[in-house]
């Protein structure tokens, strides 16, 4: 390959994973919770609230770390809700997962409104005249912020912690057999919380990459069901947090594709185009389901809340 | 869940209730809004006069439409989420129908609408359905996402093809012609989609109680491997509670864009479909019972309006009273639980 299509080709990567960054991190915090035995749809209102107070705390400080910090908060704040509901009083997870969702609805476009239009300026940039004059790495770093690094790093991570560690062995175990992790004296409530709780922090960062980072600017609405969609993908990465990687760029993949085939001369409606991502994310959850083993990795202790009561 | 006892769960609505009004009295006080003057407010601009009831009952319509299309599949412990989308597709389809058989302008012109209004909501609830029943796939999910599916169809078709040249750019179809619209009752904004609403809640109710069909959702509901035994065809079952509670949706999106808004254009729901499955599981899949929950509903999102007109308090404060009623919902039924076990 020459110079000019390796190019092309670190373009192509820097920009799929620059937008499917936000998607990462939800992805990622929803894999967890789930892992411990809870679904949460409130990760939709949670990504909300995160890019809503996010945005709000780096427009008013001008330092985007500490959007993502209060971005992170906002999505702790709203995961205790579901979490003190479905784990602490025994509520429907889908009911409490809505409720929530409907309440950061609400919040956000309370407060968000004094935001609407504002501006920030993104995170650093991973380039910079340490990377020397390789123009094809300058193509890759140049145009990613450091939030991807971490969220890359953090599957890694979190996919380490899960499978390598005596408190993921146990957080696994609590997703896994319930029962058995009481008898061996865990606290099974005290590790669903803690689920709850990180996947909601990871989702309110997400919220802020997205808007923070991504989009720079606050509107109302604005993750307009990505929250949801990672639901979806958590089902296509098999609950695992190291398939959460190739899962989400693929499918952040298949997105730019498509939007690319336009400047290839196909017209599309931008309403259409917009409805790709949903399209997108419903057929690769039924292909999982269609060509996969029915609920293959699910953690057992979802199966009664899930899909696998009938058939 | 927890389960309760009869006596409890009415003593558990009346907590609930008496929770909520705590709830929203906080949140008045957080927002920085004299507490009790505003929730006064808004019972006063829910049910306060002959124009704010009226407002009141025009929201209630879609809102019951939509709590019964969460309703149906829920007999058979299907978690639809899916009423915003087909309401969507239902005004879609039924707006085509008026396009398309416009020009003979007859008697037949409302009952064709309404039809493609309905068939449109069934096929958005029989896509989700068959999946459910073929390949498992969780309807939950796949209702969510076809959601905004449906609302962005609606736009393709208002921006693009169906947009009225006549409206100066502005993205909408032309107008429903008056024979292609439902009756406006005691000459307010109130119409007969209501009736047909209540009436339908009704024989809803009636055909859970006593029908074998219900019976059948019943036994399926609670164990598929025995409703098996006894001959029933889960798979079945699921595509038509999927269809039907589509349809019920999809006639909701076709009443409110025929008379509420006169013509297919953008923002036709203000957020129907999560607000009827809200109701749906306040009333506890209730038919009946989503009646009165709908109307309570529907005037708080009414008085959320005029909340906004008067007040200047922002209508999205009706959204985060419905998420908190919701969670308080959820909470009471635990709490009493929790309570119980405390005393032994």
């Amino acid at each position: 390959m020459d110079e000019a299509t390796l190019i092309l080709i670190a373009g192509w990567v820097a920009a799929i994973l620059r937008s499917a960054t936000p998607l990462l991190f939800v992805t990622l915090g929803e894999t967890l919770s789930q892992r411990v035995g809870i679904i949460n749809l409130g990760i939709e209102g949670e990504m909300l609230a995160g890019a809503c107070f996010g945005f709000a705390a780096a427009a008013t400080t001008g330092d985007p770390l500490l959007g993502l910090i209060a971005g992170g908060a906002a999505g702790v704040v709203l995961s205790m809700v579901h979490a003190g509901l479905c784990i602490g009083l025994g509520a429907n997870q889908f009911g409490s997962g809505l409720a929530v969702w409907m309440i950061g609805l609400g919040i956000t476009s309370f407060y968000g409104r004094a935001f609407v239009g504002g501006q920030v300026d993104a995170s650093g940039s991973l380039g910079g005249s340490w990377l020397g004059d390789s123009p094809v790495l300058a193509q890759l770093l140049d145009n990613l912020s450091w939030t991807a690094l971490a969220a890359v790093l953090l599957v890694l991570l979190a996919g380490f912690l899960l499978y390598r560690t005596r408190t993921g062995l146990a957080w696994r175990t609590v997703g896994e057999a319930p029962e058995a992790a009481r008898a061996a004296g865990l606290s099974v409530p005290r590790i669903q919380v803690s689920g709850v709780l990180l996947g909601g922090f990871l989702a309110g960062v997400g919220g802020a990459v997205l808007s923070v980072d991504y989009t720079q600017t606050w509107a109302q609405e604005m993750t307009k069901g990505r929250g949801l969609v990672a639901v979806g993908l958590v089902i296509v990465a098999r609950w695992n947090p190291y398939l959460v990687l190739p899962t989400v760029l693929v499918f952040g993949g298949a997105e730019a594709a498509v939007t690319r085939l336009q400047a290839g001369g196909f017209v599309l409606s931008s309403h259409v185009l917009a409805s790709l991502p949903y399209i997108i994310a419903l057929l690769v959850v039924v292909g999982a389901y269609a060509w996969g083993r029915r609920g293959s990795g699910m953690p057992e202790g979802l199966k009664g809340v899930f899909a696998v009561r009938g058939s | 869940m927890p389960t309760l006892a009869r006596h409890e769960r009415l003593a558990g609505a009346a907590l609930a209730a008496l929770a909520f009004i705590i709830v929203a009295l906080g949140f008045f006080a957080v927002i920085g809004e004299p507490p009790l003057a505003t929730l006064l407010s808004m019972a006063e601009y829910a049910v306060g006069d002959r124009y704010s009831l009226s407002e009141t009952l025009v929201k209630m319509t879609p809102i019951l439409f939509c709590a019964l299309a969460a309703i149906v599949p829920a007999r058979l412990g299907l978690i639809s989420v899916g009423a915003e989308g087909q309401f969507h597709v239902g005004a879609l389809i039924g707006t085509g129908m008026m396009l398309w058989t416009q020009p003979f302008d007859g008697w037949l012109l409302l009952p064709l609408v309404l039809l493609g209004g309905a068939a449109g909501g069934a096929l958005y609830g029989w896509l989700p359905g068959i999946l459910r029943a073929r390949l498992s796939v969780n309807e939950t999910i796949t209702t969510l996402l076809l959601n905004y599916v449906g609302v962005l169809m609606v736009s393709a078709a208002v921006y693009g093809p169906w947009k009225d040249p006549g409206n100066l750019g502005w993205p909408a179809t032309i107008a429903f012609p008056d024979a292609a619209v439902l009756p406006q009752l005691f000459g307010t904004r109130v119409h007969a989609g209501l009736l047909l609403g209540l009436l339908l809640a009704l024989c809803l109710h009636v055909l859970f109680r006593f029908s074998r069909w219900g019976q059948s959702l019943d036994i399926l509901k609670g164990n598929v491997r025995v409703g098996r035994m006894m001959g029933l065809d889960y798979r079945r079952h699921v595509i038509i509670v999927m269809a039907l509670g589509g349809a019920l949706a999809g006639l909701a999106g076709i009443g409110e864009t025929s008379v509420i808004q006169g013509r297919l254009q953008p923002g036709i729901s203000v957020g129907y479909g999560l607000t009827g499955f809200l109701v749906a599981w306040l009333a506890g899949h209730n038919a009946l019972l989503a009646i009165p929950v709908s109307f309570l509903i529907g005037g708080l999102i009414a008085a959320g309006d005029t909340l906004q007109l008067f007040n200047k308090i922002p209508a999205s404060s009706a959204t985060v009273l419905q998420g908190l009623m919701f969670a308080t919902a959820l909470a009471v039924p635990g709490l009493i639980a929790l309570w119980r076990s405390r005393r032994g």
